[in-house]
């Protein structure tokens, strides 16, 4: 079409970069792990819980809320890492990366229907495992 | 647009010449919402001539790690020896004097002053 030629004889042929040394997204499996922590902290904080006056219950519902809420964060963080920044080469390097992001997202699940820290343990070892696999495709944990 | 037409006239055909020979393409969003990837800027390599540019400019400039790119950023500052600080507009997705530090006079090309595309935009630029 004329109107295309006529523009790519016009386009300028230099670039000026309005750049950024991370273009795109920034991905850190370090909320995934904070979140799965919170889940773990939560747990106890619900265990602990004593007496039933109406500061306790205020307390123990809010413990159960902010389990409730990081178990979905760490969901969310976990979901993101898995669809958005790892690689079907790191696949190839880690086989069994999918296997590993459905188990940890089961076992969030798990924490937000139980009270039970083994459950909570076993979330945040999952992700530690997953941190661990995202800091191996980068070259190592920044230190 | 008529007014733009005429605002792009203005500064004389000369200047127009040289801004349309030195036009450039944006890559990189660093600078959103005021320039995004693709517009195409006229950019005039005398403008820096006379005066230094201020604060609050847009600058073409030498990339001080890789001198044969272009940067576009907005000055945001001079320093106490009258180099230049520059940053992006989008600063949570800029790598900008943060990172480089100050930047000589000399490695400045010129002023993107006048967007032709996409058409929508079309205008003075600041």
């Amino acid at each position: 079409m004329l109107r295309d030629r006529v523009l790519k004889a016009l386009a300028p042929s230099r670039t000026v970069h309005a750049h950024c040394d991370v273009p795109c997204g920034i991905y850190d499996p370090h909320g995934a792990e904070i979140a799965a922590k919170t889940v773990s902290k939560m747990v106890a904080l619900i265990v602990e819980n004593e007496g039933s006056d109406l500061a306790q219950r205020n307390k123990l519902i809010r413990s159960v809320k902010v389990k409730e809420e990081h178990a979905e964060l760490c969901k969310r963080e976990l979901q993101v890492l898995w669809s958005d920044y790892f690689k079907p080469e790191h696949l190839e390097a880690h086989p069994d990366l999918h296997d590993r992001f459905w188990k940890a997202l089961k076992q969030a699940s798990t924490c937000k229907q139980s009270v039970d820290a083994a459950a909570a343990a076993e979330l945040e070892t999952q992700v530690a495992a997953i941190a661990d696999i995202f800091w191996a495709t980068k070259g190592g944990r920044p230190s | 647009m008529l007014a733009a037409v005429g605002a792009a006239l203005a500064p004389g055909v000369m200047h127009l010449g040289r801004s349309w020979r030195a036009r450039v393409a944006v890559v990189g969003t660093s600078m959103a919402p005021t320039l995004m990837p693709g517009d195409w800027l006229l950019v005039d390599p005398s403008a820096f001539r006379r005066r230094a540019p201020q604060p609050g400019q847009l600058v073409v400039a030498a990339d001080p790690r890789q001198p044969e790119r272009d940067l576009v950023k907005r000055v945001s500052a001079l320093d106490l020896d009258g180099r230049l600080l520059l940053a992006g507009d989008a600063r949570d997705a800029s790598t900008d004097s943060r990172t480089f530090g100050a930047i000589d006079l000399a490695s400045i090309r010129g002023r993107p002053w006048f967007r032709v595309r996409p058409m929508a935009r079309f205008g003075r630029i600041g």
